[in-house]
């Protein structure tokens, strides 16, 4: 049985995406923020009677500490009951926040949460990774495009936007899966973004301000059911030989900004590196 | 510049951090909470390679401070900028309260502030401008029913910041006190500011501006600092309206989004 990880798993995209791929037999472990929702989400799915092989783990993400912490956890888990071999990360976990707040490192929240968290959950997970010769796909947007990296302020502190910061960092997404393809997909690991579309989750209504609580009551109503971007997510685990483009959108692939070059892929990976105080192991190392 | 900072694990403090260690100050933090500073430091030398020093204490406790000052001493650290950041606050009707969170609040926000700023103050780098800003609040404007301890609390810090002031002008120190509205530092602060209203979004101000505004105007010597526009007129209308009839209308306007804030806050407990 293949096991795949999958965060922000509670709710939305994340919790469609795990109950695709628990009904296409995969071992489910999913990750949330909050306690109460793991065990709603868990028992929604056992309900569904899909839930036999699914797992939650709690932690709060844009929190380093946490983001090891359940690293260690995970480590032991797949250690002993998945053979070492992890088939798939699914960095989905995501915030909007319309105010600049930061985390217990001082890093902007939507930057920690949506990208950096990924980039540190990936590092730690990377050998069962490439033990199964397995896949990472990051939660992308199609609103990556039109925009750069702010490399002189990357956590925007001098005029924070936060449709600029959700922008950035998920443009950041992009270009992590690029950077891993680039340096593993030599030793059978592939990365991927999967654009979900506009899609019907709450992610605007949690801890954000009036306004964009307000904007994204409306357009949400224009969404479609987290279900369907699930499906490509599902597509991207399944398909037998790894798929050979970086970004997919309703199971198929498509094209991604101008700004995902390898030039800037290696100056994030790098940024990020000092960021987490990390160093990724060359592709020989693992 | 060395620079100390107190309460700096969490929001203004931590954001305070992160502007001084941008502008590549040398830093020594201290909060009561160990792990978020350990957090805290690691993300500034990361972020900034900036030179961090940090240690936990609890402010209110004389032996804590003191052994804080012992590993000060030790290392021959000496200061030129305090930012008195460390306070709490605890929302709702005196009586309603239990006597030792009131308590904590005039021991916190009011001894513990003096107690380091004397030991700091005693431990200022010989022959350089020293800086000295005490964190007080919007709050501090008017007597605030529902939450009088704290605003009684953050006036007495405003005071005592501009009478300071005048006692050390000749000691080549300069002190500023900062009176911000509603800044959204946690979960909990975002929500009691969504409580509020229109009026919380009005007078709530941007975390990251305050934050280097704040530095900017303590190193150009300014004894007042309120941010926003919207609060620089409400803190002009407290000093013209009677001090009574402005608690009355607090009073009455507090009632309300408290109640939201308690009703909500019973449902979200994450």
């Amino acid at each position: 049985m293949k096991t795949v990880v999958i965060t922000g798993a509670t709710s939305g995209i994340g919790l469609a995406a795990a109950r695709c791929l628990l009904k296409k037999g995969y071992r489910v472990i999913c990750l949330g923020h909050n306690r109460e929702n793991c065990v709603k989400a868990e028992l929604s799915l056992k309900a569904e009677g899909i839930g036999a092989e699914v797992l939650f783990f709690r932690a709060d993400l844009m929190q380093q500490g946490e983001v090891n912490r359940v690293a260690d956890l995970l480590c032991g888990y797949i250690e002993k009951n998945c053979e070492g071999k992890l088939y798939a990360l699914i960095n989905n976990a995501g915030c909007v926040r319309s105010r600049y707040t930061t985390t217990q490192e001082g890093y902007e929240q939507q930057f920690a949460l949506n990208y950096l968290a990924g980039f540190l959950l990936t590092f730690r997970l990377l050998k069962f990774l490439v033990r199964a010769g397995g896949r990472v796909i990051m939660t992308g947007s199609r609103s990556h495009r039109g925009i750069g990296v702010h490399w002189k302020d990357i956590m925007l502190k001098d005029g924070y936007n936060p449709l600029t910061a959700y922008k950035q960092s998920k443009l950041c997404g992009y270009l992590f899966a690029k950077a891993l393809n680039d340096r593993y997909s030599q030793c059978g690991l592939r990365a991927y973004a999967v654009d979900p579309g506009l899609v019907r989750t709450d992610i605007g209504n949690k801890q954000t301000g009036t306004l964009v609580n307000l904007i994204w009551l409306m357009r949400k109503r224009h969404g479609a059911e987290p279900e369907v971007p699930a499906e490509t997510y599902g597509f991207v685990c399944e398909e037998v030989s790894p798929p050979a483009g970086l970004c997919y959108r309703d199971s198929r692939e498509c094209g991604c900004g101008r700004q995902v070059t390898s030039k800037n892929a290696d100056a994030l990976f790098e940024l990020s590196e000092k960021l987490c105080g990390i160093k990724y192991p060359g592709a020989g190392e693992i | 510049m060395n620079v100390m900072i107190t309460g700096a694990g969490g929001g203004l403090g931590r954001a305070l951090a992160s502007e001084c260690a941008q502008r590549s100050y040398n830093l020594f933090l201290t909060d009561i909470n160990q792990s978020g500073l350990t957090a805290l430091q690691r993300g500034l030398e990361h972020q900034y390679g900036a030179c961090v020093a940090a240690k936990a204490c609890d402010l209110t406790k004389d032996d804590c401070v003191d052994e804080l000052l012992s590993v000060i001493d030790r290392c021959g650290v000496k200061f030129d900028m305090l930012l008195n950041v460390t306070g709490v606050d605890c929302e709702g009707s005196f009586l309603g309260r239990e006597r030792g969170r009131i308590l904590e609040i005039v021991s916190l926000n009011i001894g513990a502030t003096l107690r380091i700023t004397h030991a700091i103050l005693t431990r200022r780098r010989p022959g350089r401008r020293f800086f000295l800003v005490f964190v007080s609040s919007l709050a501090s404007m008017y007597p605030m029913p529902l939450k009088a301890t704290y605003a009684a609390s953050k006036r007495f810090l405003l005071d005592f910041s501009l009478a300071l002031g005048q006692e050390l002008k000749s000691q080549n120190a300069d002190v500023l006190a900062l009176c911000p509205g509603g800044l959204a530092t946690t979960a909990e602060a975002m929500r009691a500011i969504a409580a509020q209203g229109i009026w919380g979004d009005i007078t709530a101000n941007k975390l990251e501006r305050v934050a280097r505004s704040t530095v900017d105007k303590a190193l150009r010597g300014k004894s007042l600092y309120i941010p926003g526009l919207v609060n620089r007129v409400l803190s002009a209308c407290g000093r013209l309206v009677p001090r009574k009839l402005a608690a009355a209308a607090i009073y009455k306007r507090w009632t309300k989004s408290q109640e939201k804030w308690l009703i909500h806050e019973s449902h979200n407990t994450d």
